[in-house]
């Protein structure tokens, strides 16, 4: 059996676990669990692309993620929209906004992206708060009710279902994240990687570095705001805390750990913290001072995550018959 | 697939062990969800506190039904998500048979939907949105009772004490609340009381919740000299609230519903404060002998006087442990039932029974400030 | 508007913007020199201000004493911090370093949430609630202090700076690393210096403001996103560019706090960034160490 095939028969493997969660695990707990942990490994696989790939630190992806969800919610919720289509159009304002933020710092450096992204986050929070005639400030927007399909043959889908809402979210976080492992193997993902290897090596090969970071912003922004846009019907309310610094805390030591530019270290990781610490039952204040040291500790010791640290030991295997 | 199911297998086996092991002198335990961490976290702490101090008077007494009782508080950081993933937790245990609180009003909102499904009883100690009681009961969800009084009746408890002694102070009030729903709903329900006699806010201010500096909006107050300053504010902003609004020498009195236990008492003491009219679900200065019983306890298990928050958090478990006993068994459904026959005398000596929409109608404690003591000035029927 | 209001906004707003001032110019100062935008500044300023209250309220140690201690205490802890985290970061990346610096700042932010809980503390002195009189305006009188004691730690630094072979150092390493590494001068010494004034600014920040605002966990929060702001402002690594930015927006802040709601004024440092990225992407006053 070739490496690849294993490789396919295990991804078939665990997806077949994870797709008959509400079987084996269908406790309403181990649901949400899983809902959490699809959305996040959406929210983190965008910030590698961004982070991983590019070579850009951002902090606007849960502002995109908000954006998504408060678009969403509003369209439902005053303009009577469908959700899906809300969903849809949360992802396309959190792109554009995406690339306002990407354009205008990028000029500058990638230092100024960092500081920029971490601003309009901020700025996203002030907005959902203040702006109360459009956002209902920190009431937030409460009875969101989640969307029914009408299906031929199976009869009406209530996604207010915790079953049903993580069949969705399941399904919207395995789309994501095959597009994204088409994209990072793709002749523009390389690209993606030469740039953040090497920019002036990239550009004399004629590789815009803006174009294709921008690309890169995009896309992990319109992912990250349909989440959030599917989201917030989970939840039935929108509020301002769905801009919580402490989510960009919690993807980024998803990345981190998992390995940044390591695409399924990425989705390991996104699982693993979703789950471990909560069964744990860790108070949040002792599971926070444990991932700030383990930032400090990956910084110092393993710069790429487990899935970087992975990827050089195989490296040297192969590398062993030649230097010796 | 091997390594996915083993720990799902062991898991199920551990989970018939544990319930063919369970036995009736387990402790009937009861939920807690509330902001352990987070800038919220100090209140949680309290209405935790609150909670348990009812519990282990229950369990001093003998427990209800020949068991004791336990509490089982998880942390919410005052966020929805967390609320739904501490609540959903509690329900999949299956053990809680009750859930309190929520503590902050959209964290209570995402978490009613959770209980109506599990058929799980929801009392809710502090959320103050009018949300939660235009859902319950008669709303929709009978799962669903609240405790404390709503931000509307505090409001229409305090403008028509002012209406009654000091008209001319209702009439110019300016607001300066904490951007937050308890901030905002607050400001709302006064404006809409005011407006029943004619009269509507001067102003409203929102601050960032953690915001240090207050000088440039106590400027802008001291010079537009309104009647009174209706403040909304909780933990360290009123601390600096409290501190810069002496330093700057507003000395325009305080209304609203200004924490007066967390200003610093050399501040209370010095009669800045003198003239302030303000409404509470509590105050630990209440004279009636269950109060006073309250607050002792309280203060020697904790090392702490109680606030608002713990004595809610106390008043929610009674309610609760009241209802488990006379619905005569641990079970959710039959528990829900009793909550509605509800009939307590609450520690500021109300009748706590529910309305049709699951509201409780403690009293109102409207407080004044008079040579630098926090004074009662009415006990007002929400 | 009246006179005397729109006097004490802008005495308020001097006060405000010199206690941003101490905070971003420790910013600036360590980006200039080794390129680490330092997401634990807040919490420093925070373990400043909560080490100066137990100083005061449980040692019974003075004021003036408890700041002098807090600040020698914080110099230290910037070696200190410099020597373990920061110098083996050396070059190895601006993300890295800002992931590290938050790491520390999740420990020691949430650590203190652990130990001391969230409950809000006030650190009280003989000099509370006593102010001096301007006209028709007040000057409480730990404000004024905080104010001259920033002014004179910027005339410290600038000495240090200009007048010490480690300041200059540490400005030729900002201006031109490979240069100054050429000249042999020890990047090492001029960085650990840096980190160590960095830290003892808002350690001295926070010691001075224990008793002006109130005392807890989350307190730095508030202050070093705004800082980001100013030294963005200001020109990365500029730090008179970084004062300048920081007095302005105390003072434009204050003003505006006069007319419009809070919550839009916390946004004015925000927006002031992103236009002045739009329209003057190097700064108001371009990049460098310069005093």
């Amino acid at each position: 059996m070739s490496a690849r095939a294993g490789h396919i028969l295990a991804g078939a493997g665990a997806l077949a676990v994870l797709a008959t969660l509400p079987l084996w695990g269908g406790t309403p707990y181990g649901l949400e669990l899983g809902i959490t942990a699809a959305t996040f490994t959406v929210l983190s696989t965008g910030l590698n692309l961004v982070y991983g790939y590019t070579g850009l630190l951002s902090f606007a992806q849960v502002a995109f993620f908000g954006i998504g969800g408060y678009t969403s919610a509003l369209l439902s919720h005053d303009a009577g929209w469908p959700v899906f289509a809300g969903a849809l159009v949360g992802g396309v304002l959190a792109l554009l906004l995406g690339l306002v933020i990407g354009y205008t710092s990028l000029r500058l450096s990638r230092h100024a992206f960092a500081i920029v992204s971490l601003s309009f986050a901020l700025l996203c929070l002030i907005i959902s708060r203040d702006w109360v005639s459009l956002t209902r400030g920190p009431m937030g927007v409460p009875g969101l009710i989640a969307p029914t399909l009408q299906l031929p043959g199976l009869g009406r889908i209530g996604f207010d279902r915790p079953a049903v809402f993580y069949w969705l979210m399941l399904s919207y976080a395995v789309l994501v994240v095959a597009a994204t492992h088409r994209l990072v193997r793709s002749r523009i993902g390389r690209a993606f990687i030469a740039i953040k290897l090497n920019q002036p090596l990239a550009e004399s090969q004629g590789i815009d570095p803006l174009r294709h970071r921008l690309l890169a912003i995009g896309v992990s922004a319109l992912t990250s705001g349909i989440a959030g846009g599917f989201y917030v019907f989970h939840l039935t309310i929108v509020d301002p805390s769905i801009f919580d610094f402490y989510y960009t805390e919690t993807m980024l030591i998803m990345v981190i750990v998992g390995g940044p530019g390591s695409f399924w270290g990425v989705v390991v990781a996104s699982l693993a913290f979703t789950a471990i610490p909560d069964m744990l039952r860790f108070s949040h204040d002792l599971r926070m001072v444990l991932y700030g040291a383990i930032l400090i500790g990956a910084m110092l010791a393993f710069p790429r995550g487990v899935g970087g640290w992975a990827a050089q030991r195989r490296l040297v295997r192969l590398r062993r018959p030649i230097l010796a | 697939m091997r390594v996915g199911l083993s720990p799902v297998f062991a898991a199920t086996v551990c989970a018939l062990m544990f319930s063919a092991t369970a036995r009736a002198e387990d402790p009937i335990q009861i939920g807690a969800s509330l902001p352990l961490t987070g800038t919220a976290a100090f209140f949680g702490q309290h209405s935790r506190w609150g909670a348990e101090l009812a519990v282990a008077e229950a369990n001093a007494a003998g427990g209800v039904l020949g068991r004791q009782i336990a509490l089982d508080p998880q942390d919410n950081r005052c966020n929805p998500t967390e609320a739904v993933k501490s609540v959903s937790q509690m329900l999949s245990d299956k053990k809680d048979v009750a859930i309190l609180d929520g503590l902050c009003s959209s964290a209570i909102l995402a978490m009613m939907p959770l209980v109506e499904r599990a058929e799980v009883p929801l009392v809710v100690a502090n959320g103050t949105a009018t949300a939660i009681v235009d859902k319950s009961g008669a709303g929709g969800n009978k799962w669903v009772f609240k405790v404390n009084p709503s931000d509307g009746s505090l409001a229409d408890a305090l403008v028509g004490y002012l209406v009654e002694h000091e008209k001319d102070k209702a009439a110019k009030i300016a607001v300066l609340g904490e951007d937050t729903d308890f901030g905002r709903g607050g400001a709302q329900a006064l404006d809409a009381a005011l407006g029943k006699f004619g009269m509507k806010l001067a102003s409203s201010d929102f601050y960032q919740q953690g915001t240090p500096d207050f000088t440039a909006v106590f400027t802008k107050l001291r010079s537009e000299k309104p009647s009174m300053i209706a403040v909304y504010a909780v933990g360290a902003d009123v601390q600096n609230i409290a501190r810069q609004y002496v330093s700057f020498g507003v000395g325009i009195p305080f209304t609203g519903r200004l924490l007066t236990d967390l200003v610093p008492p050399e501040i209370m003491a010095s009669g800045a404060l003198d003239g302030s009219v303000v409404a509470q679900a509590y105050a630990p200065e209440v004279d009636t002998p269950a109060n006073h019983a309250f607050v002792d306890a309280f203060t020697k298990k904790f090392g702490k006087p109680p606030n608002l928050l713990s004595r809610e958090g106390y008043e929610a478990a009674c309610v609760v442990i009241d209802a488990i006993k006379r619905a005569g068994q641990a079970d959710p459904a039959a528990i829900r039932d009793a909550l509605e026959k509800t009939d307590l005398t609450s520690i500021l000596g109300a009748q706590i029974k529910f309305d049709d929409h699951h509201l409780a109608h403690d009293y109102a404690v409207i407080l004044t400030v008079k040579g630098g003591k926090v004074v009662i000035a009415a006990l007002n029927k929400t | 508007m009246d006179f005397a209001t729109l006097l004490q906004l802008l005495i308020n707003g001097l006060v405000l913007g010199v206690i941003y001032a101490l905070i971003a110019i420790g910013l600036a100062l360590i980006f200039g020199v080794i390129e680490i935008v330092n997401f634990a500044h807040g919490e420093l300023y925070m373990l400043g201000a909560v080490a100066a209250y137990f100083l005061t309220m449980n040692l019974g140690i003075g004021f003036w004493a408890s700041i002098a201690l807090v600040t020698i205490g914080a110099f230290g802890v910037g070696i200190v911090l410099y020597e373990l985290l920061l110098a083996p970061l050396a070059g190895q990346g601006f993300e890295r370093s800002i992931l590290l610096t938050l790491g520390l700042s999740m420990v020691l932010q949430n650590g203190a949430m652990f130990l001391l809980t969230s409950t809000p503390r006030l650190e009280t002195t003989p000099y509370s609630y006593r102010f001096l009189v301007l006209g028709d305006a007040r000057v409480p009188l730990l404000r004024l202090f905080a104010l001259i004691l920033a002014l004179v730690a910027f005339g410290a630094v600038y000495v240090t700076l200009h007048h010490t072979r480690t300041g200059k150092a540490m400005r030729g390493v900002a201006q031109n690393r490979a240069a100054a590494l050429m000249v042999g001068i020890d990047p090492r010494a001029a960085a650990r210096l840096a980190v160590a004034i960095g830290v003892g600014l808002s350690g001295l920040a926070g010691a001075a403001l224990a008793p002006v605002y109130s005392v807890h966990p989350v307190m730095g929060f508030a202050f070093v996103f705004k800082a980001f702001a100013v030294i963005i402002i200001g020109g990365l690594g500029n730090i008179l560019g970084a004062a300048i930015s920081a007095v302005s927006l105390g003072i434009v802040e204050s003003i505006a706090g006069g007319f419009l709601p809070p919550a839009f004024v916390d946004a004015i440092a925000f927006i002031a960034m992103i236009l002045i990225l739009l329209l003057r992407p190097q700064g108001l006053f371009g990049r460098g160490v310069r005093v």
